[in-house]
């Protein structure tokens, strides 16, 4: 197979709709299956057999797997040649589209004897009104939405925008999260970024729900010294030194002082799912697993929260020596947990607050593509472009001309009506 | 004014179940002239019904936009809207039986689904909301009347010859026009979906695309229609096999709103 043919083939419509077919088909099969799992969470979840073909397939990370690349860099391959093979075609159109017209030209409707040609042309709001001859016929002529000719063209120029946009924001960007209660200091991965929680608010509505959640924060740029200040709540992202912070999550956060014979020993801010190495005896770990402010014990549930109001407070807790569970269980407001000679209170329960940064210099180009796809599809859809010309016959009469590469039946129709016009 | 949204919604429901009677009882007895009260009893359900949407909208103080019984009720209105748009533009009462049984079966989904008006989480209270849904529902509705269409465009074939229904339904060429006109409607508004709901995303949860199930049907259907629109193009895949592709794309709307909250939640669980 030659170059040109692969080429050829590579920038067909055939091409295009079997890969979107294949792209719409893996999409689909992909949703059903919970991406990012285990192979012993598919099999528990589904069977062993099922689990093994999900993993031979990569369909536990569809959206990044080697077909699914591939299949998409096809897509940006067809599309770049279809529009790059069109382009002089295309250029070709939009100059013979306002050029004067041949008498051998085809049309798709004509209407003979016509009296007055301007009349179709005023009816179709057609200017200006160009004049040619051609074999000493007169010709007039005049076109409109020549940009309608563009719509695919640029369509498919927005999706490749799009397309690279993604994907090179996949490759390129950072994302980090830290969570932490008010007055906590944390760095923000490698960025050299120290994020600080200068407060953290949950704003409630009357019947209890919750309006907003917003973070106060400041952040501390160690290389270049500088310092920055912001309000991040849902909807609404704080910019500092470039990247972004959002207030992503919430949760509970308790202290934990460790006593031992009664003399204290340690304390720590944990967020629910952190965990505390007792300090002289490190192969003993106490694991926070949740807070219910308003605890209740649900029969065949388990344990749930009334509301988010500080009324019944309880924590669910497991105790871990040398990564073994040795048992978990829920303290009450007051309550202590007893080890040996260690004692461990929790106390003091507020929300922490988790914030998602992410810097991602491309997000831009992906919303230029989307942007520009509409405009195609606006082209391509709503502008029609359509050319219409008459030409004078020996008996005085006019025939009218009409073509439109796009408009169909409905151009027909149009013209039609506006060919009436003319001819009473 | 959710007691006014009350009756107004059961008054719609009456309406439109009344006008698709009419519909029937014009396709069966032949009478032109009830096709034209039908029309007239859609047009006048669809004024009512855009009143309860404001009267719910007033009552509770925000967009009528956000779960799932105000989501039908609006994907019926949308239908309405495109339907009596497509009958009137194209003088198609025909099209108006098709879709009437569409539009009731829709509002009558919604009259199953909880009214209760509840206070917008945080990631909901944007403006981007309106621009999200309402796109969303002027797509869904476009693209409801294209299946209709593309029904009608498979079952013109199996009409008797020079019968009722063969004098009042368009030929082949102008059923898949109207409905090359009603999906590309529908493919715009959804290409304004996806971008608005991205540009939300991207402020809300940070990733502006996520895979999540609801985004990942919205594209599905999105290349769907694409299809569509290519085979159109094509000489000998045109008129059955893209409307084949018609009624598969409308099945994917389907999927997206009702069997991805059903089977598949992800963050759009809310919707």
């Amino acid at each position: 197979m030659s170059l040109k043919k692969i080429g050829k083939f590579l920038s067909s419509m055939q091409f295009a709709i079997l890969l979107l077919i294949i792209l719409a088909t893996a999409c689909s099969v992909a949703s059903f299956v919970t991406q990012g799992q285990s192979y012993s969470w598919y099999a528990q979840h589904y069977s062993e057999r099922t689990a093994a073909l999900i993993i031979a397939f990569h369909l536990d990370d569809a959206f990044h797997s080697w077909w699914f690349l591939l299949i998409t860099g096809f897509l940006c391959l067809n599309l770049l040649f279809c529009n790059i093979f069109r382009l002089p075609q295309l250029l070709q159109r939009v100059n013979a589209h306002s050029s004067p017209p041949r008498l051998s030209q085809n049309a798709s409707c004509l209407e003979p004897n016509v009296s007055d040609p301007y009349a179709v042309f005023r009816h179709l709001r057609l200017s200006p009104i160009d004049g040619t001859s051609e074999d000493g016929r007169q010709i007039l002529y005049a076109s409109k939405n020549s940009l309608g000719l563009w719509g695919a063209w640029v369509c498919h120029l927005g999706i490749l925008f799009l397309i690279a946009g993604f994907s090179l924001g996949q490759i390129t960007q950072q994302q980090e999260t830290v969570y932490g209660i008010p007055g906590q200091s944390k760095p923000v991965g490698d960025s050299g970024l120290i994020l600080t929680i200068d407060d953290f608010r949950v704003e409630l509505r009357d019947d209890d729900t919750v309006e907003q959640y917003t973070a106060d924060l400041t952040v501390h740029d160690t290389k270049s010294g500088g310092l920055q200040s912001a309000s991040a709540s849902v909807n609404y992202p704080a910019t500092l030194f470039g990247w972004k912070f959002y207030q992503n999550s919430t949760g509970w956060a308790e202290l934990v002082t460790v006593t031992e014979n009664g003399e204290f020993l340690q304390n720590e801010v944990l967020c629910a799912g952190e965990y505390l190495r007792i300090s002289d005896k490190p192969d003993l770990v106490i694991y926070f697993n949740a807070f219910y402010p308003d605890y209740v014990l649900i029969p065949g549930i388990g344990p749930q929260t009334l509301s988010g109001q500080i009324n019944n407070p309880a924590t669910l807790y497991s105790v871990y020596y040398q990564e073994q569970i040795l048992g978990m269980n829920v303290l009450m407001d007051n309550e202590e947990l007893t080890i040996d000679e260690y004692t461990v209170v929790f106390s003091e329960p507020q929300p922490y607050t988790l914030i998602q940064v992410k810097k991602d210099s491309f997000t831009w180009l992906a919303f230029l593509g989307g942007i520009v796809t509409m405009l195609g599809l606006v082209l391509a859809f709503y502008i029609q472009p359509f050319r219409v010309w008459a030409v004078k016959e020996d008996s005085g009469m006019w025939t009218v001309y009409g073509s439109s590469p796009k408009g169909g039946l409905l151009f027909k129709e149009k013209f039609e009506r506006a060919a009436q016009s003319g001819s009473s | 004014m959710l007691q006014a949204e009350n009756t107004l919604f059961t008054i719609v429901m009456l309406l439109y179940f009344a006008a698709m009677i009419l519909y029937f009882i014009y396709i069966a007895i032949k009478r032109d002239a009830l096709s034209r009260i039908a029309v007239l009893l859609q047009a006048f359900g669809f004024v009512l019904h855009t009143a309860a949407l404001i009267c719910r909208g007033i009552g509770a103080g925000r967009l009528p936009l956000t779960n799932q019984y105000e989501f039908a009720t609006c994907f019926a209105w949308g239908l309405c809207l495109v339907s009596l748009i497509f009958v009137i533009r194209f003088h198609f009462p025909v099209l108006g039986a098709f879709a009437a049984p569409v539009i009731f079966l829709m509002i009558g989904y919604a009259a199953m689904q909880s009214k209760e008006v509840r206070e917008l989480m945080p990631a909901l209270r944007s403006n981007w909301l309106g621009f999200h849904v309402s796109t969303a529902i002027i797509a869904y509705g476009s693209f409801g009347v294209s299946f209709v269409l593309s029904i009608i465009f498979l079952l013109r074939d199996r009409l008797k010859e020079k019968g009722f229904l063969d004098q009042h339904i368009p030929n082949r060429e102008k059923l898949d026009t109207i409905s090359y006109r009603s999906v590309a409607l529908g493919l715009l508004f959804l290409t304004f979906t996806i971008v608005t709901g991205a540009i939300w995303a991207e402020r809300a949860w940070g990733s502006y695309w996520s895979w999540d199930p609801k985004e990942t049907w919205s594209l599905v259907t999105w290349i769907v229609y694409a299809i569509y629109l290519h085979l159109r193009i094509r000489r000998r895949w045109e008129g059955k096999s893209a409307a084949v592709f018609a009624v598969i794309g409308f099945i994917c709307v389907m999927f997206t709103y009702v069997g991805v909250n059903t089977f598949l939640p992800g963050v759009h669980s809310y919707a």
